[in-house]
């Protein structure tokens, strides 16, 4: 019986989605009703994430192990879950008919990306990420305006499969060279193997899958399509929950070698720089608010990349950090996408314009996450930044940590474009009011304290991303 | 250095009351102008009242660091919350008490989004005090971005002349500098062996071998040096202070570029002392370069705010060739010159802000004989004038003959380039008190008003301040004394 209470998370996430599934198969989608019922799960969900952080074990056959690692980001994606429904109060860009599948989809996607980070076996691995990312490509395509959502799908998709090939293709080479697929095993025999080239071929490869969800180059080409023809709400899970499971499994994967190889580090350098330049240089010209967040993101993957290829304590404890930042900065920019296109339809920059005076409490919010994904203290984004930087350094990466820098003032730029419209650009005619639940108000205020607050004092979450990688090394 | 726990959290007091009256400001209706100014003016002047507290509770005759204040704040990172006064910092904390506060009063007269503007205005001055008081590397640079951000809009919300560009170009400028002086931070640390960001601690002899300090000195002196507008990176500078409203110009000119000077001294100069004596000539010659620059710009300017945007760069030469001399004269002219220089400033935008606010221009030419019609406003701007001419009796004066007599003993050639400069230099504020006080009457301006006592307080304020510190200059050199003296005599 205590076996089962280990994987409580995960089952109530399955049970809920069948639930879903069932209400999904009878009748017609009744908004409010189904709003509530995705909103009640979901809290359920998070306080039952959080119930079960210190549980500890391992199942499965050795395939499935839960420790603090795993439940912290368990926690991280059940919140990502929640927030998100949260601003799903009105879904003008999905087509009405499947407005329930959004839901049973969302829920399905967070149960792959809790299985994806507790999975120690290979193989298990790439059933949880294919299990998520189809749950993705689908929801992907929900979008109202069919074109749109459809093309975006099956970019997605297409390239989706194409990193999941080369994956399954580096988990086979691993698998040769080394002939264990489990993870605890392959801890035992990597460190030893790690200059060997069909080790590192093999892990490379592997981790494209992940390097494919986080949108690292050269698997980046997606997210400004993916981004653009989603609908918001959508696009916010991605950006957020999504990007949080691929740190995890990538951090898992990559302690795994110990104290890694020269070639190893050496790729993810490149990729790492490759990754925040082009990020960065393409969002300078972006006027799609949406894919500007879908470039920054892939700048942000840059950053998360080096705090991961540090490759001590510091390094991953700054990931994992950087990770909760991330869920944190890109959801609150994503609430304010979301209210202020009521319509469900795309933001263009300049349509923020006069937000100061039609909704002040979001033209904080947007100022607040603009500033905090640029990496300014006092916010939560600096002092992600702040230490992985301090990781890098502490191998003796200057050179890179100088590049991530000249890179954050790169991307100011385009932040404060996007600040600018808020506060300074007046419309043309005057737009409506931005209409805002009081509930929603407050959850827009809580993200901002959260923001600033996590960013003074960061403390407590640093003690608890450092507790939670003891466990990777 | 000695260290001690004081009793009472002067230090802390001074950011606390900021950050009250922010919030108290946050709280009003934003209708309520008058109230907002008064809340403002009080907060601001309980943060000047402490300001000058420290100053005299400072016990000179026993120097090192006083009223100390240490908090843990990241142990796993090394990070305190670690706040000190001495010497160098106690006349910079004055300067922002009076900048700050003087600052609130010329802008008594302003309507336009008066909540929002004071409300930044005051998350500015945190991040200035901020940076001022605290002996940890990782503070310094949280609060030199901390006043990076309402920055950006004070200028582009409420400024004049091509204010977005200049509010862009300033704030890609200085973070640009930030871009430097982080890597620099972190790579000093790492290679200090401690775990702390603390800079007492890492300032102790031996701790960085000397190629580490070049390599560090470097790149903390560009870094901070964009924000004190160390030629060839002061283009901001004047573009930011034109276009910034009044009170964020003074501010701006004021203390901030102060900031990178202070900045240069108490990160770079203090943990890097062989790489400062290493680039030492290079700091000398750059900042020759500013002043000449400075000067030869300003001659060419047809704008009121450009022309002390321009001396403004070259007066923050005087500072930076103060500081390369590497002697206790220069030293102590140096942070002189930051303090009176940024009371300069203060009185030369304060005083063009009352003029800009009625004639709404600031061309040269269009001013013309204004001491005709407003004697007073315009015998503010002549004072300021004055000072930047190096009169004596005026606290610059003191601050540049410090600077120029140890320049002149260590560098010649640039000691000598210099003096002619400042020389010039009078010539072009002759030259645009001339034109804009003396020159025929415009006509369109026959019926302002002169500026009424209340009005003009920050002004007379900021006037006794540059003359008290003109005629009693040691009251402040006994201060910075209590700090350089030791300093340089600790050098290796």
């Amino acid at each position: 019986m205590m076996h089962w209470m280990l994987i409580s998370p995960e089952l109530y996430y399955l049970t809920a989605a069948f639930w879903l599934l069932v209400a999904c198969m009878t009748g017609p989608p009744k908004p409010k009703r189904d709003y509530f019922t995705a909103l009640s799960l979901s809290a359920v969900g998070v306080i039952i994430s959080l119930a079960s952080v210190t549980l500890q074990g391992i199942l499965f056959s050795q395939t499935y192990r839960i420790d603090l690692f795993a439940q912290v980001f368990k926690v991280m994606l059940a919140s990502g879950l929640f927030l998100v429904v949260c601003i799903c109060t009105e879904l003008n860009g999905i087509r009405e008919r499947y407005q329930r599948e959004l839901y049973l989809l969302l829920f399905v996607c967070t149960l792959a990306m809790m299985m994806l980070v507790s999975s120690v076996h290979l193989l298990n691995i790439y059933i949880s990420l294919e299990l998520s990312s189809y749950s993705l490509y689908i929801l992907v395509a929900l979008r109202k305006q069919r074109d749109m959502g459809l093309e975006a799908g099956i970019k997605y998709f297409l390239i989706g499969i194409f990193a999941s090939a080369l994956m399954l293709f580096g988990i086979a080479m691993l698998y040769g060279a080394t002939r264990v697929s489990h993870i605890e095993d392959l801890i035992q025999v990597l460190p030893g193997l790690v200059d060997n080239p069909a080790v590192i071929i093999g892990l490379l490869l592997t981790l494209s899958g992940f390097f494919f969800k986080l949108a690292v180059f050269p698997f980046h080409l997606w997210a400004p399509d993916v981004y653009q023809g989603a609908s918001n709400q959508v696009t916010a899970y991605i950006a957020t929950a999504s990007k949080v499971a691929a740190i995890a499994i990538l951090l898992r994967l990559i302690a795994l070698t110990g104290d890694g190889s020269v070639y190893l580090v050496h790729v993810m350098v490149v990729l790492s720089i490759i990754s925040m330049t082009i990020g960065n240089l393409a969002a300078l010209v972006e006027q799609d608010l949406k894919r500007l967040l879908a470039h920054s993101t892939i700048a942000h993957a840059g950053y998360v990349l080096i705090g991961i290829l540090s490759m001590n304590d510091a390094g991953y404890s700054g990931a994992v950090f950087y990770a909760l930042s991330l869920l944190v900065m890109k959801f609150a920019a994503f609430l304010v996408v979301v209210q202020v296109a009521g319509d469900g339809r795309n933001l263009r920059i300049e349509q923020l314009a006069g937000l100061h005076r039609r909704s002040p409490v979001l033209a904080l919010t947007l100022m607040i996450s603009a500033f905090s994904l640029a990496g300014i203290p006092p916010t939560i984004g600096f002092t992600g930044k702040f230490l992985v930087f301090a990781a890098a350094m502490q191998r003796g990466y200057f050179t890179l940590v100088l590049i991530a820098m000249i890179n954050v003032v790169i991307s100011l730029y385009y932040y404060l474009l996007v600040i600018r419209a808020a506060y300074l650009l007046e419309p043309r005619e005057e737009p409506a009011d931005v209409r805002i639940s009081p509930a929603l108000k407050s959850l827009s205020i809580a993200m901002t304290c959260l923001m600033v607050v996590g960013g003074i004092f960061p403390h407590y979450l640093i003690e608890l991303a450092r507790a939670a990688v003891r466990g990777l090394m | 250095m000695q260290m001690e726990f004081a009793g009472f959290p002067y230090l802390s007091a001074i950011l606390l009351s900021c950050l009250a009256g922010l919030l108290l400001i946050l709280f009003i209706p934003r209708e309520k102008q008058l109230q907002i100014k008064w809340v403002s003016a009080i907060f601001s002047g309980i943060t000047l009242l402490l300001a000058i507290y420290l100053f005299f509770a400072y016990d000179k005759s026993r120097g090192g660091l006083q009223f100390v204040e240490k908090l843990e704040w990241i142990p796993y990172l090394g990070i305190q919350y670690l706040n000190a006064a001495d010497g160098f910092n106690l006349p910079n904390l004055l300067l922002t008490g009076i900048v700050f506060f003087t600052g609130v009063l010329t802008m008594w007269e302003m309507r336009e989004r008066v909540k929002e503007f004071f409300a930044l205005y005051f998350l500015l001055v945190i991040g200035v005090y901020g940076l001022f008081m605290t002996m940890d590397l990782f503070f310094i640079f949280v609060w030199y971005d901390v006043s990076l951000i309402p920055m950006y809009l004070l200028i582009a919300v409420w400024g004049t002349t091509r204010k977005e560009y200049a509010a862009m170009k300033l704030t890609l400028y200085l973070l640009a500098g930030s871009a430097l002086i982080l890597p620099a931070v972190l790579y000093l640390v790492v290679n200090s062996g401690f775990n702390t960001f603390d800079i007492v601690a890492l300032m102790r002899p031996g701790t960085f071998t000397p190629s580490q300090q070049k390599f560090a000195f470097i790149l903390l002196y560009l870094g901070f040096g964009i924000l004190a507008g160390v030629w060839p990176f002061h283009t901001w500078s004047p573009v930011g202070h034109v276009a910034a409203p009044h009170a964020v110009s003074m501010v701006h000119a004021g203390v901030l570029m102060k900031i990178g000077a202070f900045g240069v001294l108490r990160v770079a100069i203090f943990l890097c002392p062989q790489g400062w004596q290493h680039w030492a000539e290079l700091m000398a010659l750059l900042a020759a370069v500013g002043i000449i620059y400075g000067v030869l710009a300003g001659l060419r300017q047809t704008d009121l705010k450009y022309v002390i945007g321009y001396s403004s760069v070259s007066h923050m030469g005087i500072v930076g060739l103060g500081l390369s001399t590497l002697t206790v004269d220069g030293l102590n002219g140096a942070v002189l010159q930051m303090f009176a220089h940024g009371v300069m400033t203060a009185l030369f935008f304060s005083s063009v802000g009352y003029i800009y606010d009625r004639t709404h221009t600031k061309a040269i030419a269009e001013l013309g004989g204004l001491s005709r019609i407003m004697p007073v406003a315009s015998s503010y701007f002549i004072v300021a004038a004055l000072a930047s001419m190096g009169v004596p009796g005026l606290a610059n004066f003191w601050a540049e003959l410090l600077v120029l007599i140890s320049a002149f003993r260590v560098y010649p050639v640039r000691g000598l380039l210099a003096i002619i400069a400042l020389v010039f230099s009078a010539l072009f504020m002759l030259r645009v008190v001339q034109q804009t006080f003396y020159g025929p009457n415009n006509e369109k301006y026959a019926t302002l008003q002169d500026v009424t006592f209340g009005l003009g307080m920050p002004r007379m304020i900021l006037v006794a301040i540059l003359v008290l510190f003109g005629l009693y200059p040691s009251l402040m050199l006994d201060m910075i004394e209590t700090a350089s003296i030791p300093f340089i005599n600790g050098l290796p």
